[in-house]
This record gives structure tokens, sequence and C-alpha cells, in this order.
């Protein structure tokens, strides 16, 4: 690897991260707040490609207009998605909620296979192809527009959680629900926002994925693993971990891609499960307690 | 044991007869398969059940096993011409001594992070096995010997039910045996079982052992039977997640609960899949969410006579769940 190969690789793994941290973001902040392991969150994001690819196709409103439009829909699916069935098994046992996001995710999945069929779509630009060229070092566009949104949306999101009324109501949800309860957070409502803020953010990272790659109504179970992998790597419900635990992740992927290709998955997984005996709380994460991790 | 339960296993003691019969009658081949399948998926929950139901221990990537089994079955029948029967057994093997080696400190986590590290290790033995060209076939795979006996498929047919038997049997008897209590408490309170003189970290492990054990034979044969096995096929995690649903569909920490399960989904998906084939997985989807919402702890406490079915008790519970 000479120098700049490794220029190269360092700046693919940092538009890598930046996406894969809005990618993870909303399924941390589910898991870390409601406890619920969301399995559908790849299919959302995919509903979010695919909303993108529908708004610009058909009514020529252009990826990054359609961005908020993407977001909005998908806030809306989202806390509906909570508040008619996620809503009523929110103190299930842990294998319950599991699965009940898995057929969620299914329904989805197969609801977008019917809408869109399964042929391969992507968003392509007129201004796809341009790109920067800074000493060999070749910078796409969009992508670094899509890394751009991706690292102020993650920073606007943990200034809400942490500055704004709602925001504290959702934190202090996540961290003791009864005490929430007895300060006057109506917990239920504070529920299905968090869920749709989350479902929110999976439209965001859809549609800045689409103008970047291809995608097929089956694309979700990826993303959904890799949303594991960064929240677990970074710790849960915390938005700065995240952002470290996306950019860990996309660096080994992309380093270790350029010299095996094949193992670039296997060191990722490894990693997580040697992480989870020796940090569960991640490596930016606090200490959890096994009561409230349930 | 209440009368209910009495029923229930005569219910199952005729339905395995009936299994059993079935071939001598000349069932067809669709159905024999589909049968077969449903089997197999028996199988798998009752192992599951081991962990995750009656220790607990919420594991998510079974798969990992199913992987591990087939791919050794295939590389010692394919590379050393090794038989089926030693082959299999070697792929058990090696699953329970893996599973063995990791058991004490992954058994450390629960609830979600238990979940999460199976997941992951399910994805890295796909991964490392699709990557190891040389001896597995990487992310092609392997071509078993094929098997052109007329009655191969019966075989494998008996195969999987007498494993279905040995099971349930097995379930039945650790269930009402020290170690079975001793999983019960720990999925219960562990710090409690601790303190009543329980060895959790060997009850957790002898759980996790068997269970792997089960699913890495599994595997074997179903390598056999498929005779083409790549790591996209055999790491798919719905082998993880069917048998889940299916003991959470009959009732966890039970001896039928995963084998009416299995025998109620398998068909009803097989048979939705023929009369609907396009929607098939969102029905399926609807029927889970369903399943999970209104009947929480399965079907066995209704079918036990434990609950009477009524409309009501199928709505306390969402009502319970709520936050």
């Amino acid at each position: 690897m000479n120098s700049i190969q490794f220029a190269q690789t360092l700046v693919n793994g940092i538009i890598l991260g930046g996406v894969l941290s809005l990618v993870a973001l909303g399924f941390s902040i589910v898991w870390g707040i409601m406890h619920v392991v969301n399995l559908a969150h790849g299919a959302f994001i995919v509903l979010g490609s695919y909303i993108t690819y529908t708004l610009y196709t058909s009514l020529g409103i252009d990826p990054f207009l359609g961005l908020p439009l993407t977001m909005i829909t998908l806030f809306v699916v989202g806390y509906a998605t909570e508040r008619w069935i996620i809503h009523w098994v929110i103190r299930a046992p842990l294998m319950a909620k599991f699965f009940i996001t898995f057929g969620i995710g299914m329904l989805l999945e197969n609801l977008i296979l019917q809408v869109w069929k399964a042929d391969v779509r992507s968003v392509t630009t007129p201004y796809s192809g341009a790109s920067l060229a800074i000493g060999g070092v070749n910078i796409p566009l969009v992508k670094l527009a899509a890394l751009a949104l991706s690292i102020l949306m993650v920073i606007v999101f943990h200034l809400f959680l942490t500055r704004t009324r709602q925001g504290n109501a959702i934190r202090s949800t996540g961290m003791d629900l009864d005490a929430a309860r007895l300060t006057g957070v109506k917990v239920a409502p504070i529920y299905a926002l968090t869920f749709g803020l989350s479902t929110m953010l999976a439209g965001a990272a859809g549609s800045l994925v689409s103008m970047t790659t291809s995608f097929t109504p089956d694309a979700g179970a990826r993303y959904t693993v890799y949303a594991f992998l960064v929240s677990v790597l970074g710790g849960l419900g915390n938005v700065p971990a995240v952002l470290a635990g996306g950019m860990i992740i996309a660096l080994i992927q992309v380093f270790v891609g350029f010299y095996a290709p094949a193992l670039k998955d296997a060191v990722s997984f490894v990693l997580l499960v040697v992480l989870l005996l020796l940090r569960p709380q991640g490596l930016f994460g606090k200490p959890f307690t096994s009561g409230k991790a349930e | 044991m209440t009368r209910g339960d009495k029923i229930l296993y005569i219910v199952c003691g005729l339905l395995f007869a009936a299994m059993a019969l079935l071939p001598l009658f000349g069932a067809s081949g669709f159905l024999l398969r589909t049968i077969t399948l449903a089997l197999m998926y028996a199988v798998m929950a009752l192992a599951w059940n081991f962990i995750g139901g009656y220790t607990g221990y919420s594991a998510f990537g079974n798969v990992a096993f199913f992987g591990i089994g087939a791919t050794v079955t295939g590389v010692m029948m394919t590379k050393m011409r090794w038989d089926f029967a030693p082959a299999v057994l070697l792929g058990g093997v090696i699953c329970s001594l893996l599973s063995f080696l990791i058991g004490p400190a992954l058994l450390r986590l629960r609830g979600h992070y238990f979940a999460v590290a199976t997941l992951g290790i399910a994805n890295a033995a796909r991964e490392i096995v699709a990557g190891w060209d040389d001896v597995t076939g990487g992310g092609i795979g392997l071509n078993l010997p094929l098997n052109t006996d007329k009655d191969f498929y019966t075989f494998i047919y008996y195969i999987f039910l007498a494993l279905t038997i040995l099971s349930a049997v097995i379930t039945y008897f650790i269930s009402r045996n020290k170690l079975g209590f001793g999983w019960l408490a720990i999925r219960e309170n562990e710090e409690g079982a601790k303190a009543l003189g329980i060895d959790a970290t060997l009850y957790k492990t002898l759980a996790w052992v068997l269970a792997c054990f089960i699913v890495g034979i599994t595997g074997g044969i179903y390598a056999y039977y498929n005779t083409a096995i790549s790591p996209e096929a055999i790491f798919n995690p719905l082998y993880s997640t069917t048998p889940i649903l299916i003991t959470l569909l009959g009732g966890t920490g039970t001896v039928v609960g995963p084998i009416l399960g299995a025998m109620i989904l398998l068909p009803l998906s097989t048979w939705l899949l023929f009369n609907f084939p396009g929607i098939q997985p969102a029905l399926l989807g609807i029927i889970i969410i369903l399943t999970i919402i209104f009947l929480p702890r399965g079907l066995y406490e209704y079918l036990s006579g434990r609950r009477k079915l009524t409309l009501a008790a199928l709505l306390k519970n969402p009502r319970d769940n709520q936050a």
C-alpha cells in the first residue's frame, strides 16, 4: 500500500463511516431507549431508498431535495408502526420484542417487493459522476455530500436529545421508565416519537445510500447487521459513540478489505464477539447493569 | 402433570405413530418432503428450547452450528470419502466442542447482549466458511455424493422422525430431573439459583452444548439430504429464526410445544406459499405479529387446559404488555 492508496482508502473509510453512523443511529437509539432490537431497521432504510427513487423518477424531485420528504414519510410510518404494533408488546419478554420486529421486517420487505418489484434500482442524477481530485485521491462529490449530511444529522440529533425538552424526555425514559413517568413524562407518546425519529433517520440513510449504491427490496438485512456492529461497538443510546463506532467499523472494512476482501466481514464479527465478552457496554458506553440491559 | 398434559402427550404419540406408518401407505413424495422439513425444524426447535426455552438464554445464532455441522459433513464426505453416519457424528462432535469452548465466556452475557453475540458468531462462521476456499469450497460450497437409492428420501424422513422423538424424550426426562429444574431456576432468577447451590455456569453450558450438538447433527443430515451446500444456503438466518418462532408459537419451556408448533407453522407456511405465492412472506409476517401480540406464551397453555381460550384471555395479553 503506497501513500496515495493509503489516502484513498482512508477517505473511502471516512465516507463509509459517516453513512454507517447514520444507518446505525436510529437502531441504537431504539435499542438504548426502548430496549427493542429493531430487526426491521434495514427494511425501513430500503423503504427510504425506494421513496427517494420514486420521487426522482416519477416526479423529477432531486434526491437531495427529496430527502426531507422521505424523512417525513418515514417518520409517519415509524410512528404508526410503534403506535399500532410495537406498543402492544413493549413490556413483553425480549424474544417477543425481537420477533415482532422480525415480523414487521418480513411484512415491509414483501410490501416493498410488491410495489417496486425485484429489479435492481439506483438513483442516478446528471451530477452523479462528478468528483473532486486532490493529489491523486478521488472523492466523488455525491459521497462527500452524503458524508456531510450524515454527520450534520448525527450532530443535530445529538443536540435534539441533549438540549430540548422532548429530547430530555426521551433520554429519561430510557434511563428509568418509572422515574420518568413520576416526573410527568407521558411514556407511550415518547416511545412512538422515539421510534418515529429512528425510522426517520433510517429514511435519511436510505435516501443518501440510494444515490451512491444500487438497491433491491431484500437489501435491508445487510443494513441491520451493520447497525448491530456499529451500535454494539460504540455503545447504546449514545450519539457520539455511534459516530465513533461507525468510523471504526468502516475503517476496518476498508483496510481489511484492501488486503483480504474475503475476510472483511469475518474480522468485524469476530471483533464484535470479542468486544461483547470484554466490554459489553461498548467502547464508549457507560457500564450497564444486567437488569436494565433487558 | 395435568389431564390436559396427558392428552397432549397422547396426541403427540399418535402423531408420531401416524408419521411412522405414512411411507408404508405410499405417501406422495411431496407430502413426505413437506413433513421431512417440518420434522427437521421440530428437531431444531426442541434443541433451541433447551437453551432458549428452559434456561432462558435468547440464542439467536443457532444457524452457526447448523452450517458448521453441514460443512463438516460435506468436507468429510467429499474430501475424505467418509460414510454418512461418521461424518454427521463428527459434525455434531465438532459443534459441541466449539460450543463448549466458547460457552462459559459467552454465557456470562445476558439478554440482548447474549442474543447479539450469538448472532455475531453465526455471521463470523459464515464469513469464515465462505472465505476458506481450499477446504470448504468457498462461496460456491460443496456437492455431496448423490444417493440414487429410490428409498433415500424415506430414509432421511425416518432419520428426522427418530431424531425428533429422541429429542422429545430427552427433553421429557431432563425436564423432570435436577438438571431441568436447575435450568428453570436459572431462567427465573439466576442469582437465586446460584444461592441455592446450582452451578449456573455448568448448567447453562450443558444446555448450550446439548442444543449445539443436536443442531450440528441436523445440519449434517440436511447437507446429505440436499447434496448441494453453499454458505449462503446453510447459514441462512431463517435456520435460526424459524425454530424460535415455532417454539414461541407452541410454547417455550415445554416438551410438546416445539413439536406442535412445527406441525402447525411449517404446513401452514407451505400452504400459504402454494395459494398466495407472491405475498406469502407478508402473510407470514402478519401471522408472526399476531402470534406475538395475542399468544405471548404460545398455544401450550390453552391446549393443555391451563387457561381457557376465550376472547377476553387473548385480549388480556396485549393490555398487560403495553407501556
